[in-house]
């Protein structure tokens, strides 16, 4: 059977933003259409309109030619609309089943037969009975994912689904997808990898600035002409230069564990590597391997046996993340709005928790103000945060934005060592391009990056060592130049 | 000594008799902060359900009534809550001193003319039971129906919670107001029905102190109650069993310091009468440790207003 979805002429506008500009769309079963665009493109709110979040303020939306009247996510799926959010709405306190059964009719133990099925036919595997709170952001995704298919929805839209999942991951996820455009499922892809546009879909649709730029069929696209179509301007490919970096060793780490007293957290086990001024080392891996571990134990939000981290010919292992910043470590974990930044406080509040001894921002316990906002001011210029109001709460900077505010605010104090966790996901291409300049640059200035990853090429491009983890342990340190993708991809799934 | 068998079991039910007002008021107000909305207006729905209660009996004369009325009469002063913080979007924990402060104002009022009246007799379960097993007979038997009902509430308040679809979606909406609207669920309407429940079970909390208790309607006679049920919700982390043991051991220790107090132990009156406060929240902090089941159960939403963006 065929499904044809149209957008019609879909306005929609915010109070000093026109996030869809008169949007014509159409979409046919059978093939399966990117919705390419950066961040405030207007992506975003189309598919909040497809999918019944919000309504539009003109235009309309017409399934197999029935005029859709979304006035609420429940009308999105009674008429067979599932879609993925790039932010899980799931709740987190609740077991992945509870979570499944909540907007299902289905009795419980149909219910669970249905997922097995489902989990089996795809290759999940997650245990139903754990609250989502202890499972990794990639196995959120799958949770989400499968949700929709209990559904057996006609349309899938997807938004960013594999920004979390690694490339194993992410080819299963495609032949997943494939395969339900075969069953006759409309797919409709958000994303910003242009890589996987060309590689999975059929045709693709450009936005920028809230309006259609172009539609058209891959074949007569590759990933300049796209990425030069989202972003507007000709983008310059980066790549790192590879020098002899010195032999001058900053951080050491000696037989690290970490044992949880959480069943579901992964324990570290004798953890052993260290970086040389100016080297980055990247850490790759599937998530929920261990990495968020090993960024808090590196962090020092868990603290560890003293003598295990040598940083700068000082034991720190024993330090917490405001001592450990003060012998210059700097930090961007990977969750921006929970770990990093406080949503609901201003850029420059933000700006002033990350305070060292040396930055003045409080005088004898006042808070200095015009200090704050003075460094605010600079790390927005000097890192190109796309805004010019430092009173903003962080919540409404974009993904993009958020990262580069975090980034410069660790990076200001000109830090030794920067340890970051997935500080790309989520991001497009233009942001992606400026973080990943960024860390080059740090490197050239001779400082040291330890950067945790689930993004493989991510990984090859900016690392001069690569280690994999995999369930709590490292392998051995490899030169970057030395290993592929497929042999990442190997050490990741466990083998050697 | 000969310490009467009889009279230990009557001690406990008298104990237990004390404790009923607490868990019917903490089980209620246990489903509305689970939906993520804090009420702090137990104190005052409880009191309205107080005053109702007894009016309605004085003047229909009808048990049934007045019970039922004195529920209402909750459900009623809490629609102004959830009206005010669900539709109007206003603060809870203001809107909830605000409910306390005008429930004790207006019972105050109503009541002027009931004070000194004499209460009914309220029929008890059982009696002629009561004199059968030793211990066992004054615990179990010679209760009204809504004793038997409030010990039955945290099992079915946690059945509800545990296992019903209806218990899940109270249980997400206080996770995570914004996914469940995204998953279709009408969040203000599952607010609405949770504010209006506790409001139902607090005025039946009520009723049973001006007509059960102590048949009789003084000023102010909730006395501080729904503070206390407050502070069990909590401190239980909004656990229904363990609103159970708190209930009993404050009743338990109000209690036993009457009786020290009356054979005149020497300990200072004023720490006696602290003592049940102090001790409910120490046990049931030492209780409730485990740090992952208390973030598992915490409505994460708790006190935070909803409302959806167009």
């Amino acid at each position: 059977m065929n499904t044809n979805l149209k957008i019609s002429n879909v306005t929609k506008i915010y109070p000093g933003c026109v996030a869809n500009d008169n949007v014509s769309l159409e979409f046919n079963s059978g093939k399966i259409y990117a919705l390419l665009g950066e961040n405030g493109a207007g992506k975003s709110t189309l598919v909040k309109i497809l999918s019944g979040v919000i309504m539009p303020d003109e235009g309309k939306i017409y399934l197999n030619e029935n005029n859709l009247k979304l006035n609420s996510p429940l009308d999105a799926k009674k008429n067979d609309i599932g879609m993925v959010f790039q932010h899980f709405n799931l709740f987190e306190t609740l077991s992945v089943f509870e979570n499944l059964i909540i907007d299902s009719d289905e009795q419980r133990e149909g219910l669970r037969e249905k997922i097995d099925s489902i989990m089996r036919k795809y290759n999940f595997s997650i245990d139903l009975d754990i609250p989502v709170l202890n499972l990794s952001a990639g196995q959120k995704q799958k949770v989400e994912i499968i949700r929709c298919l209990i559904r057996s929805p006609k349309v899938l839209i997807m938004d960013e689904p594999t920004s979390v999942l690694t490339e194993q991951e992410t080819n299963e996820l495609f032949l997943s997808l494939k395969k339900f455009s075969e069953e006759g499922i409309l797919i409709i892809y958000i994303t910003h990898k242009l890589k996987e546009v060309m590689e999975l879909c059929d045709e693709v649709a450009v936005m920028r600035r809230g309006k259609l730029v172009s539609v058209s069929e891959i074949k007569n696209e590759n990933i300049e002409s796209l990425a030069n179509k989202m972003v507007g301007q000709n983008l310059k490919t980066i790549k790192k230069k590879k020098e002899k970096t010195s032999s001058d060793q900053l951080i050491n780490i000696t037989n690290l564990n970490f044992i949880s007293e959480d069943p579901f957290e992964t324990n570290l086990n004798d953890i052993n590597f260290s970086v040389n001024r100016g080297e980055c080392l990247g850490i790759a891996g599937i998530s929920g391997n261990g990495q968020s571990e090993l960024f808090q134990v590196l962090s020092g939000e868990i603290i560890s046996d003293k003598n295990s981290i040598e940083f700068n010919k000082n034991y720190i292992g024993d330090l917490n993340p405001q001592e450990r910043r003060e012998y210059l470590m700097a930090f961007s974990p990977e969750d921006r709005l929970e770990q990093a930044a406080i949503p609901q406080m201003a850029i420059f509040e933000n700006v002033a928790l990350n305070n060292f001894k040396s930055s003045n921002f409080f005088n004898n316990g006042l808070i200095n103000e015009n200090k704050i906002k003075e460094h605010s001011k600079k790390i927005i210029s000097d890192f190109n945060v796309n805004t010019d109001n430092i009173e903003l709460k962080s919540q409404f900077l974009s993904g993009g934005n958020l990262q580069k505010l975090i980034i410069g605010r660790e990076l200001i104090t000109s830090p030794d060592l920067l340890i970051c966790f997935n500080p790309t996901w989520g991001l497009d291409v233009g942001a992606i391009n400026y973080i990943h300049e960024t860390l080059i640059k740090i490197n050239e200035q001779n400082k040291s990056i330890i950067l945790i990853s689930t993004d493989t090429d991510e990984l090859l491009k900016l690392s001069d060592k690569i280690s994999v983890i995999h369930k709590g342990k490292l392998s051995k340190i490899m030169e970057a130049d030395e290993v592929t993708s497929e042999k990442l991809g190997i050490l990741m799934g466990g083998g050697n | 000594m000969i310490i009467d068998i009889n009279f230990v079991g009557l001690i406990i039910a008298s104990i237990m008799a004390s404790a009923v007002p607490l868990i019917l008021a903490s089980c209620g107000e246990l489903i509305t902060e689970r939906s993520g909305v804090l009420n702090l207006g137990v104190e005052g729905m409880m009191i309205i359900g107080a005053i109702s209660g007894f009016a309605l009996m004085t003047v229909t004369g009808s048990l049934i009534i007045a019970v039922f009325g004195a529920m209402l009469a909750g459900v009623l002063i809490s629609t102004i809550f959830a009206f005010l913080t669900q539709t109007l979007i206003t603060n809870h924990v203001a809107t909830g001193l605000a409910l306390t402060i005008f429930g004790i104002g207006i019972s105050a009022m109503i009541g002027k003319n009931f004070v000194g009246i004499p209460g009914k007799e309220f029929p008890v379960l059982f009696e002629s039971l009561k004199d059968t097993i030793p211990l066992l007979s004054p615990i179990l038997f010679g209760h009204s129906i809504v004793f038997y009902f409030a010990f039955a509430l945290p099992f079915i308040t946690s059945y509800f919670l545990k296992k019903t679809k209806i218990g899940l979606i109270v249980r997400a909406v206080g996770d995570s107001p914004e996914s469940a609207s995204n998953q279709g669920i009408n969040v203000k309407l599952v607010r609405y029905a949770c504010i209006l429940y506790g409001g139902a079970m607090c005025g039946l909390a009520g009723a049973y102190l001006s007509m059960i208790y102590t048949p009789q309607w003084i000023e102010n006679m909730t006395g501080g109650r729904g503070w206390i049920a407050l502070a069990l919700v909590v401190f239980s982390t909004w656990n229904p069993i363990k609103i159970l043991i708190g209930a009993m051991i404050f009743g338990g220790l109000t209690i036993i310091q009457f009786h020290m107090q009356a054979i005149g132990v020497r300990i200072p009156v004023q720490f006696l009468t602290a003592l049940p406060y102090v001790v409910t929240i120490i046990v049931l902090v030492v209780i409730s440790r485990d740090s992952r089941k208390i973030r598992l159960s915490t409505p994460s939403s708790l006190g935070k207003s909803f409302y959806k963006d167009n």
